[in-house]
């Protein structure tokens, strides 16, 4: 067990400097290099002012160079003055020293947000809990109900319940955030007036039912629909097997069979798909905490793209091969307790 | 050599022969009142000269102290004042640090940080004088030496991006990109005296512009960056910064303003994102007392949750204009039949709801002290069919680029389809605004917009003259060159108006651009706020700004 997950981990880490390097190489191609100095210095500053920005802020070392430094293997050096020839901070909002360092991953710095313009541990890990939060919340929201829809639809396959539910839960399914999040913002925040269709003041005054349940709520529709459906498949099946039969047949009644015997077997499935759903919520956040305006993990994502803010941007993707590959490792582990046929070789 | 000093009841000759004219109606009120400040009028002489009242601004109740005002706006990194490529990037920083001149809505000049200004009769010497009264946040009194030390700033070409060099003209020494030895030089402790080698009538007006914010000595010792260095001499200071988030101001500590006593406890920016339905909802959960703008679409919206509406005409506007580098766009019958292609009337129906004032394919705003009007050019397809035909252009597919803000991409669309109608071939392309701005000045045929700028001479010295930085359309044109030069060397407003009109018609007939409206901007506030205006360049000082029943 233990040389499994040091093995994980070693993908991990091999993941995530495969993808690092990637995304460094996309964000340092010439126009999102240009993008970066329009917004550090002014938008109608003229090629000149952008190449000697660039220059002068250490954009045009070479590309291995500037990953090392990130990296932590190669020390970060300062802006040198034109005008006296001394050296100072490259970004005086991050603290930045004036000397030459090594500052990298490795050190544990995450660099520089020139977006925000605050250092991007300052920004990402505050905005990661937010994330959690909003996480937690459609989780505590979409399990509970989504588990519930599927096991009512599935212990009693064809019957009109099952219709039913089964049709609810591939209308959620089919409908992407997108629309949702717009059809309910619509009806609950236009209409009725009785929810905030904005959750920008979640962040600064805290949370409460106005400005969190629609986020919430786009979130959770969506998967909920998905689960319920691998929840219904995999009791349908369980309902089916001899020991459910036996069950009966000893005159257990059908809620005790239900509860008892079937529900342990049909969670098998539904709990991979809970595990899967983590990745997921972190893509869907970006599309939500966009339009809701939500202070999270996807908002400074989609932000850093927009401005190409290369720390920020690497950060991000650090952090999401992490939350992949991290529940994914929880799900296997998970998985060998709920079920003892599968053993970990 | 006579000097005419803002507020001390003395103009040149030649002001007083405008007011004259002003009242035989040969002058536009607007225009003599922006020149006469300028010169030296405070706005109750320069009213009086003309007969009128000054505008009272409504004092309806007595103010009353406290109260935390809360703004919608964007909120943009914080970039070093002169750096600052947005309004509300400046209007972040305003409420601490503050400008040298105030451009009031009834568009005139008056001194804000500034006691007092003196101009010589050509415009080529300025002597400003700062209140004595002002202090720093820090305790520090603002001195010569600190406007000095700004105006150095200013004048630093070297500093990238740096958009106030353009603005300080003849004042930059444009061998060594710095200030022009002994062009400033300190008279006294709060006198300052700047010499032009040209007139230059822009002068003060530029200091009213947003990024003219005054930063104290060790603001470059921070890394020029105001979150570090939060010393300035304004009503408020600022207590934190949060990009896309919030930025919050308390009143100052001290109580030192200079401006005398603040109402407000303190005031907050808070950013709701671009969807404007995100502001509504802020509007009606309470969260916000006034918004920064409301975009044409949503007025009626915000006027029905009771909400109070400002408004104001600006010189505001977007122009699709046609670089001549680029073939078929080198000859001017392809330009003039675009022109003429398209109803501008309708363009401002679709692309900004009407909210404005039809504009004429030049760059002079009927706001514009200098502004005079030329014969009007209707939409006529059949000629611009000729014109393309005569220039073997007709089956050309042009591209229409602009970025994704809402009123670019309606206007883009307006005009495609008013060439799509007139029997042109017409490619609509929509870029994201955080690309869009790489390449602006060198798109074939693209949309951009210019802001507010009080005077007309401003923004066609800035884009249209030969090898500007800002010549986004390629054009050189010697003549206009030369009468512009000419027009803004000269003082007297009928002379230059004469000027100007040749000035108007070589950049229409050109054809370069298309104009089509010139904005109003609108922002609401709730019935509770007072003074809260809405300011022709979308400038926001809360200074004076109070609320009911806080």
């Amino acid at each position: 067990m233990f040389s499994f997950i040091l093995r994980r981990l070693g993908v991990m880490v091999l993941t995530m400097f495969a993808l690092t390097v990637v995304v460094f190489f996309l964000v340092n191609l010439e126009p999102n290099l240009k993008k970066l100095a329009i917004t550090q210095t002014e938008s109608r500053a003229t090629e000149e002012q952008l190449e000697s920005w660039l220059t002068r802020n250490g954009y045009r070392q070479n590309f291995f160079v500037r990953y090392g430094q990130w990296l932590g293997v190669m020390p970060k050096q300062p802006n040198i003055d034109p005008a006296t020839g001394e050296a100072v901070p490259r970004f005086r909002f991050c603290d930045e020293p004036s000397e030459a360092a090594y500052s990298g991953l490795l050190q544990g710095e995450f660099g520089c947000s020139t977006k925000f313009r605050v250092s991007v541990a300052e920004r990402l890990f505050p905005a990661l809990g937010a994330t959690g939060i909003l996480m937690f919340w459609v989780m505590a929201v979409m399990v509970p109900i989504s588990l519930l829809i599927g096991v009512l639809a599935g212990m009693r396959e064809g019957t009109r319940t099952d219709r039913t539910l089964s049709m609810a839960s591939i209308t959620t399914t089919a409908t992407p955030e997108y629309v949702s999040g717009v059809i309910f913002t619509v009806i609950f925040a236009s209409w009725l007036g009785w929810l905030n269709g904005s959750a920008a003041s979640a962040t600064n005054t805290g949370i409460t039912f106005s400005n969190f349940t629609l986020p919430v709520m786009t979130m959770a529709i969506y998967g909920i629909g998905y689960i319920a459906r691998m929840t219904r498949a995999s009791m349908v099946e369980v309902m089916t097997q001899q020991y459910i039969r036996t069950a009966r047949l000893k005159g257990l009644s059908f809620s005790s069979v239900v509860i008892k015997h079937a529900l342990r077997n049909a969670l098998i499935a539904p709990f991979t798909v809970i595990m899967l759903q983590f990745p997921w919520l972190l893509t869907g956040v970006v599309i939500v905490e966009t339009m809701f305006r939500y202070q999270g993990f996807g908002y400074a994502l989609v932000e850093g793209a927009a401005n190409n803010d290369i720390d920020l941007l690497l950060g991000c993707s650090l952090i999401s091969v992490f939350v992949v590959l991290f529940t994914q490792l929880i799900s296997d582990i998970g998985y060998a307790y709920l079920n003892p046929r599968i053993r970990v070789q | 050599m006579t000097f005419f000093k803002n507020n001390g009841n003395k103009v040149p000759d030649h002001i007083h022969a405008a007011a004259e004219q002003v009242k035989a109606g040969g002058l536009d009120r607007r225009e003599f009142l922006a020149l006469a400040s300028v010169f030296g009028a405070s706005a109750a002489m320069a009213y009086g000269m003309i007969g009128l009242p000054t505008p009272a601004r409504a004092q309806d109740a007595e103010p009353t102290k406290g109260g935390v005002l809360k703004v919608q706006m964007f909120i943009k990194a914080p970039k070093d004042p002169r750096l600052a490529d947005w309004t509300e990037i400046a209007n972040t920083m305003r409420q601490s640090l503050e400008a040298l001149v105030y451009y009031t809505p009834e568009y005139t000049f008056e001194p804000y940080l500034l006691e007092s200004w003196e101009v010589n009769e050509d415009a080529t010497e300025y002597v400003m004088k700062l209140r004595p009264e002002a202090v720093w946040t820090n305790g520090d009194p603002l001195t010569a030496e600190h406007l000095m030390f700004n105006l150095t700033r200013w004048c630093d070409k070297s500093v990238e991006g740096n958009s106030m060099v353009a603005r300080m003209g003849t004042l930059v020494d444009q061998e060594t990109g710095k200030i022009r030895e002994g062009a400033a030089t300190i008279v006294d402790d709060h006198t300052v005296k700047v010499t032009l080698t040209e007139p230059d009538i822009s002068f003060i007006p530029n200091l009213a512009d947003y990024p003219c914010l005054v930063v104290h000595p060790t603001f470059d010792e921070d890394g020029s960056d105001f979150t570090r260095n939060k010393i300035g001499t304004g009503p408020f200071q600022l207590e934190s910064f949060a990009v896309g988030e919030r930025v919050v101001y308390k009143r100052r500590e001290d109580g030192k303003w200079w401006g005398g006593e603040v109402m407000l406890d303190g005031c907050e920016f808070i950013d709701y994102g671009t969807d404007p339905s995100a502001a509504v909802n802020a509007f009606e959960s309470g969260e916000v007392h006034a918004n920064y703008e409301t975009t044409p679409d949503y007025l009626d919206i915000m006027d029905g949750l009771g909400l109070e509406r400002n408004e104001a005409v600006t010189s505001i506007t977007i122009v699709a204009r046609t670089n001549v580098t680029n073939k078929p766009y080198d000859d001017q019958r392809v330009r003039n039949a675009l022109q003429l292609g398209v109803d501008n009337a309708v363009v401002m129906q679709l692309g900004v709801d009407n909210a404005g004032v039809v504009g004429e394919n030049h760059h002079v705003a009927p706001i514009h002290p200098e502004y005079v009007e030329l014969p009007k050019v209707p939409r006529d397809v059949e000629k611009a069919k000729a014109l393309l035909a005569e220039a073997g252009a007709a089956d050309f597919e042009h591209e229409l680029i602009s970025s994704d803000e809402d009123w670019h991409k309606n206007t883009g669309d307006a005009i495609a389809a008013q060439l799509r109608d007139a029997g042109i071939k017409i490619k609509r392309t929509v870029l994201p605004g955080s690309t869009f701005w790489n390449d602006w000045t060198k798109y074939p045929y693209s949309l951009t917009n210019w802001t507010m700028r009080p005077l007309g001479v401003q923004v066609l010295a800035l884009a249209y003259r030969s090898g500007e930085a800002w010549n986004e359309t390629g054009w050189s044109n010697k003549e206009f060159d030369e009468k512009l030069a000419k027009a803004l060397s000269i003082v007297d407003p009928e002379e230059r108006k004469t000027v100007m009109g040749d000035v108007e018609k070589i950049l229409q007939d050109s054809g370069i651009i298309i104009l089509p409206y010139w904005r109003k901007v609108y922002n609401h506030y709730q019935p509770v706020v007072h003074n809260y205006i809405q300011h022709p360049m979308q400038q926001v000082n809360l200074g004076k700004v109070w609320l009911e029943e806080a």
